[in-house]
């Protein structure tokens, strides 16, 4: 029987799926097909089966299933999770709402913390006490005594408050999980319906706000989540599927859904991390190791680097952390991605001290964009790019709306009035701020991280990506753009490129000298048991599974660490130097000095890949008349305003039109449903032969 | 008397189209923050990267403050002076060049808080034009002296303070001054920290000197000295809009020490000028509770920034409308050498005077009294398995005042910082080699109102090897924080010593007392203010405050008439 590959990712307002064949002669895979439905919150699984019907796909035939969903952050933002009781080590069931007491809006006098999820009368301490080598100082008491209340009656007074998920955070549990693994058993044995979590199933590094922290949030999402991912898959099941089921993670990989509903707390920023993903996909496919990915949607863009083919990672990931808040810390790994509130949406304004702004504030859908004519007023980066010229007004997204632009004209002349601008001069005002503010984040993720970005190319999706990349790519000096086909569906087609993936990040501690390597060759190996065990458990052969192993290693008394790879499984006293030495040049290139100080290990972090079968992707079909077919996908020409580089009549295309193998010279403008490509005179295009776009910038690689 | 005015500014006309500005201007804040971020990332003890007792900041050519990084506001105004004192003593031509770093920790001569903060300046250039300056300070954990740790409020005078840096040039066109540094690493009890640190510095300013130089390359001096120029004015525009907005009239306020001393203040505030009168202080205290005349301008320009919209610019043309009136020789104006180890403790009571000046009239701004004191926390020691030496220094969390509206945060930082992280117990245990046997919200009476101050903290330490020490010199250990419109104040900040045997002592104020292993010292913080009489709490949130332990029930039942109503 024909076995059907798919992938679905559920946005905002569509549910994106798409899927392949695997042809059952020849093994190789064909038909890669998109679809689209209409989310239907708050049954997101319904959006999931409409696309699947809508593709005509027999769930009988799926092997292989994923899934990405914002259930976890929407959960979260929405303040709609579970009530949650915490249970801590004896001293400490403030530590979650002293948090780390800091203020951020630091000449603000009337800074307000950000509320923790648990109310304090929910807080509840256990006498137990481990000790930072994981050696026990008090052994865990349940039962109750003069000095706690014991479990029976911290578990009564849940019951009685309605709490419907428990999270456990024991001091050092990262370095011994003993006392936990026996809280969360009596807890199991007493109370069997309620669903516990405890700190160091979701994490093993130290800092216990932030562990804590972590925990409760796990604990808060859970049930919805769980339910949402259980009726999914029951959904599927009914239609007959009984292939295996994944889901997206915010590290940017994926995972089985079992895991995903015992730790829903991993899967938070899966919506970006596919991004990220289908972008390191794609440059796998065109052996393209170094990239930055890039996304502008409505309001915001992200970024974020891809080095040598390896999603960047962080563990410093928080929600609701900005300039005024502290936020909340999840200690999870995440997709390291930079935030900021500029995209097509964003609207242009003049401060009280004559200053030109564009966003935070977007003008979202609804009124959206001044072209739009739905009463928007305040010009955005959108309405600029329509004001010159480079984006169509007859065939503004797709045709489907005819751009207002007399309204947009009154706008820009409304916005530059203050400042003695005509217009256009507005326009191409905001154009440059807001590009200023991305390339700002696109420093943040490679210069400011010891990245040069003339190593890397720029991959641009999402609505703007087209039309602000190849700018950003000339500020930055990036060698190359590259726009994908199907930029669309690009979240869910990563996931059908990705292998299953598992991060293991372990404290441990101690100075870096030859006397570590054993107790380090000991950890990793442990770390590496753990993984295949699990892989082994979802009938994941361990031939394909593989490693990536680093240390993190930072002069004695700093905090913050520097990775340095390792990949042996045996670490020897020569080991330890070479990793010494990796680690001052690696140090020296980031922050210019290096010293000759003692060096201590902090983490180690495991990566467990698991390989799964990928597709083949199909090729564009290529012409023996390039010019013929050039001049044949060229629509009106127009002139257009590329700001510095001078007014131009521009030569048009028709994206869907043009074959494999065409190359052009800019100014160019591309048009698709979707988005619209600009290209800056003197920048060459190539379409590969998957239907992407190269612009080449010109600026030579580093 | 000295008034200290600050100079007008110097115009640049140089026709630069106005987007060009606002990206430039938007770039000299990036220069700052990665400034920032280098620090954090680079420096060798917590009192830097996780207290974040540094500040990093850029200026014009003439030394006037453009941007600063953020974290403690305490530092943003500080860092002026400092330059000001280099341009001042390398004046002659050739004297300050490419790749050149000053070094200055003498708080009289400007720039400086305290002598563990040690100042790095370094002067930016494009080609041969001097286009602006860099600096740095950060707390180092020692630099010799008579205590360790370089603090106590027994100090008196400067030479039992630790090393003096008068303003040297320590690399001069790139090469590092070796004798310096030798110098600094022999008189530190931590000198690879000391090490580790002032490379740190030499890093987060050579990172935004290649910035700042890119920035010249790429659109140009004239353009970027123009932007400057208009960005110091656009402070001083937002400075003065916000003046104007500000209830006008005279405010005062006085404040009782905890050694029962009268500080006062007046505050006044027309359309053009923010006046802080703090004549009729005491003069120089002999202990090492004094502070320097920046020290004090820098409380003018916080309570300045709070009540004008924390949101505005804050560089040296924000602070143009400000006048502050001091009598020299004072405890807020002290005079060299005068001791000011714990100028931070001073320094933060006159920060809590001026809020209290203007808390009633500001109440869309300003809360009743926070713990206002920065509970400087100074343990030392034998590691407990390495015998290592250790050092630690940490402030400590507080209650703040309850506001108008709500009740006040628990367990913060006091206002004169701000983006401060705490060191976990988990962290701190390991590095340090000491138990944290609790970390809670204070259960203490105290701070009751309509709304409640918001709650302090209770942190005990316990000692694991013989031979440790602690120092510290809280205040409001007498008085708690003010509180408005009939709330309650607050209740104190102290520390007591629980000895192995069971005996317990109370200190606000000690220097080196010995501790042994099995000791624990509890720290308790205050709780702030109340806002509004105690009657007119919702019983419902009494019994809430109870239900979660804020407020026991005797103490509601004292001060709410609670009668045991469920919540």
């Amino acid at each position: 029987m024909t076995q059907i590959r798919a992938a679905s990712d559920v946005g905002g307002t569509f549910t994106d799926l798409v899927y392949y064949e695997i042809d059952d002669r020849t093994g190789e895979a064909r038909h890669i097909t998109e679809v689209k439905a209409h989310t239907t919150p708050p049954n997101f699984q319904q959006g999931v089966m409409d696309a699947l019907d809508k593709a005509g796909i027999d769930a009988r035939q799926m092997a292989f299933f994923a899934h990405g969903s914002t259930v976890v952050i929407n959960t979260l933002t929405e303040r709609k999770g579970a009530a949650v009781g915490l249970i801590t080590t004896q001293g400490f069931r403030d530590v979650l709402e002293i948090a780390r007491g800091n203020r951020p809006d630091f000449f603000n006098l009337l800074y307000e913390k950000p509320a923790p999820f648990v109310p304090r009368h929910l807080r509840r301490e256990v006498a137990e006490r481990m000790t930072y080598k994981g050696e026990v100082a008090q052994p865990l008491a349940l039962d109750a005594s003069e000095d706690s209340e014991g479990l029976d009656a911290i578990l009564d007074h849940f019951r009685a408050e309605g709490v419907e998920a428990i999270a456990i955070c024991l001091l050092h549990a990262y370095a011994n999980p003993a006392h936990e693994q026996a809280l969360a058993q009596a807890i199991a044995a007493r109370w069997p319906e309620v669903a516990v979590v405890a700190s160091h199933q979701i994490c093993r590094e130290w800092r216990e706000y932030e562990r804590t922290n972590t925990a409760v949030l796990n604990a808060y999402v859970q049930p919805r989540a769980s339910a949402y991912l259980t009726q999914l898959q029951d959904a599927l099941t009914t239609k007959g599927f009984d292939g295996a089921f994944y889901v997206m993670q915010s590290n940017g990989g994926i995972d089985t859904v079992e895991a995903a509903r015992r730790t829903p707390i991993t899967i938070v920023e899966s919506g970006p991390a596919s991004g990220v993903l289908g972008a390191a996909a794609l440059g796998e496919l065109l052996g393209v190791r170094n990239l930055i990915a890039f996304d502008i949607g409505g309001t915001t863009a992200k970024c974020s680097l891809v080095d040598d083919g390896q999603v960047s990672l962080t563990s410093q990931y928080m929600i609701e952390r900005d300039d005024r808040s502290a936020g909340y810390p999840i200690m999870t790994p995440v997709v390291d991605i930079v935030e900021i509130g500029n995209g097509g949406g964003s609207i242009g304004w003049i401060d009280d001290f004559g200053k030109l702004h564009v966003g935070p504030q977007s003008a979202g859908a609804d009124p959206g964009p001044v072209a739009y004519g739905r009463g928007g007023r305040d010009a955005t980066t959108t309405d600029a790019n329509l004001m010159l010229g480079r984006v169509n007004p007859d065939y503004f997204i797709g045709g489907e709306v005819k751009a207002d632009m007399a309204a947009v004209e009154a706008a820009f002349a409304r916005l530059g009035q203050p400042l003695g601008l005509d217009a256009v001069q507005a326009a191409r005002g905001v154009i440059r701020i807001a590009n200023h503010n991305m390339a700002n984040a696109l420093k943040l993720v490679s210069i400011n991280r010891g990245y040069d970005p003339r190593d890397f190319a720029l991959v641009a999706f999402g609505g703007g990506g087209g039309m602000h990349a190849a700018a950003l790519a000339e500020e930055l000096n990036i060698p190359s753009v590259i726009v994908p086909a199907k930029a669309s569906v690009f979240s869910a087609w990563g996931m059908l490129m990705s292998d299953l993936r598992r991060d293991y990040v372990q404290t441990h501690a101690v100075a870096m000298d030859a006397h570590a390597a054993d107790g380090i060759t000991d950890a990793l190996g442990a770390l590496r048991d753990q993984a295949l065990a699990a892989y082994a458990d979802e009938g994941v052969k361990p031939g394909r599974v593989r490693f990536d192993q680093a240390l993190e290693l930072r002069y004695v008394g700093q905090a913050h660490t520097v990775k340095v790879a390792f990949d042996h499984d045996r670490l020897t006293a020569d080991d330890i130097d070479r990793v010494l030495a990796d680690f001052h040049t690696a140090y020296e290139k980031t922050y210019t000095y290096a010293l000759d100080n003692p060096v201590e290990l902090v983490s180690l972090n495991l990566t467990a890949f698991a390989a799964i079968d990928k597709p083949t992707l199909p090729k564009l079909a290529t012409t023996d008349d390039p010019a013929g077919a050039l001049n044949a996908a060229r629509k009106p020409d127009r002139r257009v305003d590329f700001d510095a580089q001078g007014v131009h009549q521009t030569a048009i295309y028709d994206r869907d039109r043009l074959p494999a193998g065409t190359t052009f010279t800019g100014p160019a403008i591309v048009e698709e449903a979707g988005t619209t490509t600009v290209v800056l005179p003197g920048q060459r295009v190539r379409v590969d032969d998957y239907g992407n776009l190269h612009i080449e910038t010109g600026k030579a690689t580093a | 008397m000295t008034q200290h005015d600050t100079p007008s500014p110097t115009r640049n006309q140089a026709p630069v189209d106005p987007i060009t500005v606002e990206i430039i201007q938007s770039s000299l804040r990036a220069i700052t923050d990665e400034m920032f971020a280098t620090m954090r990332k680079t420096a060798m003890s917590s009192i830097i990267y996780e207290v974040l007792d540094f500040g990093v900041a850029m200026f014009d050519a003439d030394g006037q403050l453009a941007s600063s990084g953020s974290g403690i506001p305490g530092f943003i105004g500080m860092l002026e002076p400092g330059v000001k004192s280099v341009r001042a003593k390398y004046h002659r031509p050739g004297d300050v060049g490419p790749g050149d770093i000053f070094m200055t920790n003498i708080p009289h001569h400007g720039g400086v808080s305290h002598m563990n903060d040690v100042v790095l300046i370094l002067p930016v250039f494009a080609g041969d034009t001097l286009i602006g300056w860099l600096a740095n300070k950060a707390h180092w954990v020692d630099l010799g002296g008579a205590f360790p740790g370089g603090i106590s409020a027994d100090a008196r005078d400067l030479y039992q303070e630790g090393l003096q840096l008068p303003c040297i040039k320590v690399i001069e066109a790139g090469q590092v001054n070796q004798a310096v540094l030798d110098i600094i690493q022999a008189n530190s009890r931590q000198p690879d920290i000391s090490k580790g640190d002032f490379w740190a510095g030499v890093a987060s300013m050579r990172a935004g000197e290649r910035r700042f130089k890119a920035l010249a390359e790429k659109y140009g001096t004239p353009a970027v000295l123009h932007a400057i120029a208009d960005y110091i004015e656009t402070g001083e525009r937002m400075a003065r809009a916000a003046l104007k907005a500000l209830p006008h009239g005279r405010f005062d306020a006085t404040e009782r020490t905890d050694d029962g001393i009268e500080l006062r203040t007046t505050i006044t505030i027309t359309d053009d000028v923010f006046e802080v009168d703090l004549r009729g202080n005491p003069p120089t205290r002999a202990d090492a509770l004094n502070c320097t005349l920046d020290a004090t301008m820098v409380n003018a320009q916080m309570i300045f920034m709070a009540i004008c919209g924390p949101d505005n610019l804050a560089n040296s043309g924000t602070f143009r409308p400000i006048r502050l009136l001091v009598d020299d020789d004072s405890m807020f104006a002290a005079r060299y050498p005068a001791a000011v180890s714990v100028y931070y403790e001073t320094t933060v009571t006159g920060f809590d005077l001026l809020w209290k000046a203007l808390a009633p009239a500001l109440p869309e701004r300003l809360t009743a009294g926070h713990y206002a004191s920065i509970c400087g926390t100074f343990l030392g020691g034998p590691h407990p398995e390495t015998g290592q030496a250790l050092g630690i220094v940490e402030p400590q969390l507080g209650g703040w005042g309850a506001a108008a509206t709500r009740d006040g945060v628990n367990a913060l930082y006091t206002g004169y910082h701000g983006d401060t992280f705490n060191v976990p117990a988990e962290v701190a245990e390991q590095r340090n080699g000491l138990m944290v046997d609790r970390l809670s919200l204070s259960e203490a009476p105290g701070g009751e109102g309509r709304h409640m101050g918001g709650r302090g903290i209770r942190l005990h330490y316990r000692i694991m090897a013989d031979g440790w020490w602690i120092t510290t010199a809280y205040v409001r250990t007498e008085n708690g924080p003010w509180g408005l419109d009939g709330g309650r104040p607050g209740s104190t900040n102290f520390i007591e010593v629980v000895r192995a045997s069971g005996e317990r002592s109370r200190h606000a104020a000690c220097t080196a007392l010995p501790l042994n292993a099995g000791d624990v010292v509890e720290v308790v913080t205050a709780h702030g203010g109340g806002y509004g009489d105690p009657a007119e709490r919702p019983a419902r949130q009494v019994a809430e405050d109870v239900k979660n332990g804020y407020v026991s029930p005797d103490r509601a039942a004292e001060v709410y008439g609670y009668r045991g109503d469920p919540a």
